[in-house]
């Protein structure tokens, strides 16, 4: 076990804006964990300073997260640890500002582009369908965030890298593992193994490189010069982290969410073109990753005094359901208008998430396939929900009950 | 002040914006809705969902692209060799009067 942090306010910080939030698991958040956080956004100052975890600024809505995550000269993403620690991890491009972050952005952007997520479209719905196929196989009661949401997205990063599809169990293996322990020891070690999986492939990928992002990463050159292996590895495994969980949540808390509106259900199944919207609107609603910033220069904004060093929490999850920026912003609506969809589920700025597209696509595409086999379903009666907290929100099962069509 | 126009992907629908000069093409498309900017990173360009077609003539009055900005255009969902990215472009008297047509789609 660690040490409890002790609570700490410094002496730059008004006592007006102190309002208690322990971002690892607060005493008001229960498992409908959306909505216990919006209703900490309108009890809260729209930044306020919490002493917990060490003491940091968290900020809430929409308009003001945005101004943080785009104004990377005050608060820089070098350092995402609160309370900080000594040799924080370092991921690239997420941990480098600009401008040198724009070579490795741009030596993976194509990957992750409109038009070449196009192109996987195909391989995604083939790995929908397979992997709905196989859930529905188990029956009633099938836990949909363990035999679908968590899988695969497992399966379209292999695509995605190049990686070949015939160590799919020994990479969901250690996928489902690293993403469901909270042990240090053992992430540790996971990480290590997943590090050294990806680095083989890597090696083989030198020898017989072809059309995909692994073989691209060997040859991303940053001014003129070829990058090192540590960096590849670095690069390879801040995919990793970010394309698996993050899908899957965002997807379990949808269907869960979807499984309490029968109507809707209905309509997406008679009408596939509007899964587009149900997307939409569920990203706006079921944001997961938070995101921590340092301040990087003694800055005032807002009128607030921040301090070099100060850490500050974006929470993006619930920057959809700013009241200030869209209307009935705690209503689930697909038909909503453009200037009420505002959502920074993604982010903004220079690291605004590289997947998003690629995130979209596999979320819609997981409806449409569902829908093609599922006329109606609803979480098995009686379910306890259970869920983590941390700089990412988290869902641990979803049983489900259905009826096929 | 400076006219911008925007065009719709098929051509039905037509903004014309009267704008200071100051800030860039995307925020002012963002500040008065217009449908076919999105704009997902905010101006950092990242994300090329702030991507518009002008005319040759136009394309070749304005500033030089950068490399990061020619390789997102070269990766949205449809490229035209006469794209540009609202972000980077500055509102001035320069651009007074231009037409951005919209694309199909941002993403
Ligand atoms: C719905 C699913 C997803 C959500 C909610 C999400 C969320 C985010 C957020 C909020 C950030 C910004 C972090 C920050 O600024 O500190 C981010 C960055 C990133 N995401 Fe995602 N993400 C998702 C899917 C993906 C996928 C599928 C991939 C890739 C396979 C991916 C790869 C990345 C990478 C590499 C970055 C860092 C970008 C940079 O620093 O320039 N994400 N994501
Ligand atoms: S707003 Fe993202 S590239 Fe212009």
């Amino acid at each position: 076990m660690t040490t409890p942090i002790a609570d700490h306010i410094p002496e730059h910080v008004p006592q007006d804006i102190v309002f208690s939030y322990d971002y690892h698991g607060d005493p008001r958040v229960t498992s409908d964990v959306h909505s216990s956080l919006q209703s900490i956004q309108n009890d809260a100052p729209p930044i306020f300073y919490t002493p917990k975890n060490g003491g940091h600024w968290v900020v809430s809505r929409f308009d003001e997260i945005k101004k943080v995550v785009e104004d990377y000269e005050v608060f820089s993403a070098k350092e995402m640890q609160i309370p900080r620690i000594e040799n924080p991890p370092f991921f690239i491009p997420l941990n480098v500002d600009p401008p040198n972050n724009i070579p490795y952005r741009q030596a993976l952007m194509p990957a992750f582009s409109p038009k070449s997520i196009k192109i996987l479209e195909e391989k995604v719905r083939h790995w929908a369908a397979t992997i709905i196929d196989d859930a529905l196989a188990k029956g009633d009661g099938v836990d949909f965030v363990r035999e679908v949401a968590s899988v695969y997205p497992v399966s379209i990063f292999m695509e995605l890298m190049g990686m070949p599809m015939d160590r799919l169990w020994e990479f969901r293996n250690l996928s489902e593992a690293f993403f469901s322990t909270n042990d240090q020891e053992k992430i540790h070690q996971l990480s290590g193994q997943i590090i050294m999986t990806m680095t083989e492939i890597l090696e083989e990928k030198k020898a017989n490189p072809s059309d995909d992002l692994m073989s691209h990463i060997l040859n991303i050159k940053v001014k003129g010069e070829p990058i090192s292996l540590g960096e590849m590895q670095n690069m390879c495994f801040l995919l990793f982290l970010g394309g698996m969980d993050t899908v899957a949540n965002v997807t379990g808390y949808a269907f869960r969410h979807l499984s309490n509106m029968p109507e809707l259900q209905k309509r997406l199944s008679e009408n596939s073109a509007d899964i587009s919207k149900f997307t939409d609107e569920a990203i706006r609603m079921f944001g997961v990753i938070s995101n921590p910033r340092i301040v990087a220069k003694d800055s005032n904004v807002f009128g607030i005094n921040f301090k070099k060093d100060d850490m500050v929490l974006c929470l993006l999850p619930i920057s959809g359901r700013d009241d200030r920026k869209n209307k009935n912003a705690h209503i689930f609506d697909i038909d909503r208008a453009k200037e009420d969809s505002n959502t920074l589920t993604f982010s903004s700025g220079p690291h605004m998430c590289i997947g998003s597209f690629l995130a979209r696509s596999e979320i819609r595409i997981l409806v449409e396939e569902w829908f093609k086999r599922v006329r109606k379903y609803e979480v098995v009666p009686g379910t306890e929900l259970g869920f983590r907290m941390g700089f990412s929100l988290a869902l641990t099962h979803l049983p489900l009950n259905f009826e096929t069509v | 002040m400076v006219k911008i126009v925007f065009v719709s992907h098929d051509g039905s629908d037509r903004t014309e914006l009267d704008v200071k000069a100051g800030g860039s093409v995307m925020e002012a498309a963002v500040a008065n809705n217009i449908d076919g900017i999105v704009a997902d990173c905010g101006g950092s360009m990242v994300c090329g969902t702030c991507h518009a077609f002008v005319s040759s003539e136009w394309f070749a009055k304005l500033p030089e692209q950068s490399e990061m900005e020619i390789c997102l255009l070269e990766f949205v969902p449809e490229p035209q060799d006469n794209g540009r990215l609202c972000c980077q472009l500055e509102v001035s008297e320069a651009i007074d009067g231009i037409v951005l047509q919209l694309p199909a789609q941002q993403r």
